[in-house]
């Protein structure tokens, strides 16, 4: 019997050199006894070796065929989007991404410099770890082509047009537009619910001059919520400055004599809120609107009562 | 390529076969041992791989095959005829390389405006993407201390540790520098427990140099949650549920257990008002579940704030 890899390598090679669309029939005939058996095990073997072939990337198209094969599906792979581009690296260059790889973490780095035409990974004396979600690469092609992408994000369904994304204390952020809310939006990408499906391409526009570092919120406060309310906080003098500096001066709409300061923020997400003033523990105190103010009480007087807090 | 345990796949076979192939085939020839380092196989493997794919070529299987053999401990390439060219970069692959090159132009050591600074932007005219930023911080003294690890050279510095952020000298061998989560840590030799340890970047108060050179000593870097060993600071264990286990991902971790509708974790308190904020950020959601002198901890500080509010009812 033939090895599964033998096989779906001479199939390759086939489609790559072939001028024309093959059918399984020719495909079959060519490798000459490869495929053994009933029709049907046969097809179910030649079905394999194609998700195979497609799992590591290779493109396979299908069309189907007129004239004599009138009906049949034909196989064909584009030489043309097989091959990697030449990236036209210089010797330096290609040491320098080896040099980024090795320092930075991100799966498939590797097998990426490898295609390059580097070596094995090298020892590192800075090396930064950066979360490996799933989504990320689809969104960053997506971000590239223009394409939008539908996700599940906090329970909804989002259609989002990914401007740019973002590596930010540790996290990636998605930041774009929301076509439904009709509104920009920046999701947390590990916090992305399932996966993420990429629409037709050349969609939508990237603002002129859009800047992810600008249009990122300010704090957490302001990633994936929907309605907008504006909170007023007290904050002691011991936190005052830094507050000031993580929402700017114009949040400013008080200081006391004692230094403390009576900032608005901006909120969406009462969640993330909550844990921005908490971050300030005794030193911070929501002053209105009244119901987020009772929903910090509320907070709070659930941890003091019996059973509450452990 | 990284080793993977258990049997290869036909899937993962092949891939890396679309890849050496073309390796192979820019060099001509490479030592067998050489070439089943690269690609993370042993030489039995990489040789059965080799002589599976030198059956393959066009039918009918006689002239056009594809033209590699091994001989003596090395690989040679006949006419380089299929699979000159390495097959495109997948999704993930453009992503990581990208990420990898946009990440290390900020880092200590790397230049902006150097070699990596044109490979990225040769990878973005083929992958297209201007969509990557970013955008991470790091303590000053970061570059200071990589920079000694450069040279190999000693260090003495001011460490800030203990619950009551006291702070004490010691005398290290700086060996690595990392960034996790947005935290810089270093791991060093460290002179006065006479073992290696890793280190908060942010909260080493200053360092000087010794002059005293110390012969290089490799240091892999950690990777997963089990690396954090500071152990002057305490550990608190923590029992989760899941509306609070975004603690698990956020901060490095001592310790996680799964305890089906809760998770025990062991957290590192380098700062206790950190951690009492923590516990008002966590609510309910969390219960102190060692040291017992702990236990309370959350319901005094809740108490604390709440009085505040009630003395300030609009």
């Amino acid at each position: 019997m033939v090895d599964a890899l033998t096989r779906a390598t001479n199939v390759l090679t086939l489609l790559l050199e072939s001028r024309r669309p093959l059918t399984f029939e020719q495909i079959a005939h060519s490798l000459a006894g490869q495929y053994e058996g009933s029709e049907q095990t046969q097809r179910a073997a030649f079905e394999r070796d194609k998700d195979t072939l497609r799992s590591v990337g290779v493109p396979i198209d299908t069309e189907v065929l007129g004239g004599t094969d009138a009906g049949r599906t034909g196989y064909s792979v584009d030489r043309r989007r097989y091959e990697l581009a030449d990236l036209d690296l210089t010797d330096d260059e290609r040491r320098a991404l080896q040099s980024a790889v090795a320092a930075v973490h991100v799966s498939e780095g590797d097998v990426g410099i490898l295609k390059l035409g580097g070596g094995a990974s090298e020892h590192a004396t800075v090396v930064a770890n950066v979360p490996d979600v799933p989504g990320l690469a689809v969104l960053r092609e997506a971000s590239a082509a223009r394409a939008e992408v539908t996700f599940t994000y906090k329970d909804k369904e989002r259609r989002f047009h990914p401007y740019s994304l973002m590596l930010r204390d540790g996290y990636w952020y998605a930041i774009g537009h929301e076509v439904t809310v009709d509104g920009q939006r920046t999701y947390r990408v590990d916090r992305i619910e399932g996966d993420v499906q990429r629409g037709d391409d050349g969609v939508f526009v990237r603002p002129e001059g859009f800047d992810p570092r600008s249009a990122f919120p300010s704090d957490a406060m302001l990633i994936g919520g929907e309605e907008v309310v504006v909170a007023r906080v007290r904050v002691d003098a011991a936190r005052a400055a830094k507050a000031v500096i993580q929402l700017g001066p114009d949040a400013v709409e008080e200081r006391g004599a004692d230094g403390s300061v009576v900032i608005a923020v901006r909120c969406a997400n009462v969640d993330a809120f909550r844990s921005w003033v908490f971050g300030m523990g005794l030193h911070a105190e929501v002053l209105s609107p009244p119901s987020i103010r009772e929903a910090v009480v509320g907070w709070l007087r659930e941890m003091v009562a019996p059973g509450g807090a452990r | 390529m990284s080793r993977r345990r258990g049997p290869r796949s036909t899937t993962d076979r092949l891939r890396r076969l679309l890849i050496m192939l073309p390796w192979i085939m820019e060099r001509g020839t490479a030592p067998l041992s050489e070439m089943a380092s690269t690609f993370g196989l042993s030489e039995a493997e990489l040789v059965k791989d080799l002589e599976l794919v030198a059956c393959c070529g066009l039918p009918p299987f006689l002239d056009e095959m594809v033209d590699v053999f091994i001989d003596e401990g090395t690989v040679f390439v006949g006419i380089p005829r299929f699979f000159t060219r390495p097959l495109r970069l997948t999704a993930p692959e453009g992503f990581a390389l990208l990420a990898a090159a946009r990440v290390s132009i900020d880092l200590p050591g790397f230049d902006a405006g150097g070699p990596l600074a044109r490979a990225l932007r040769k990878l973005e005219a083929v992958l297209g993407s201007d969509a990557l930023v970013v955008d991470e911080d790091r303590p000053a003294v970061t570059d200071d201390v990589v920079s000694a690890i450069s040279a190999g050279e000693r260090l003495r510095m001011r460490y800030r540790t203990g619950e009551l952020g006291e702070v004490n000298e010691r005398e290290v061998s700086p060996r690595l520098v990392f960034a996790d989560r947005g935290n810089w840590y270093l791991i060093a030799d460290d002179h006065l427990r006479g073992e290696e340890r890793v280190f908060r970047i942010d909260r080493i108060d200053s360092i000087e140099r010794t002059g005293e050179i110390d012969p290089p000593r490799a240091v892999a870097a950690p990777s997963g949650d089990d690396w954090f060993r500071d152990s002057d600071l305490p550990v608190v264990k923590v029992r989760l549920d899941d509306a609070a286990t975004w603690v698990t991902e956020r901060y490095p971790l001592r310790s996680c257990q799964d305890e089906g509708e809760h998770t025990l974790v062991g957290l590192t308190v380098a700062d206790e008002n950190w951690f009492d904020n923590l516990l008002l950020r966590l609510g309910r959601h969390a219960e102190v579940v060692e040291p017992a002198d702990r236990a309370g901890r959350a319901r005094e500080v809740a108490a604390a704030l709440l009085e505040r509010y009630e003395r300030d009812e609009p």
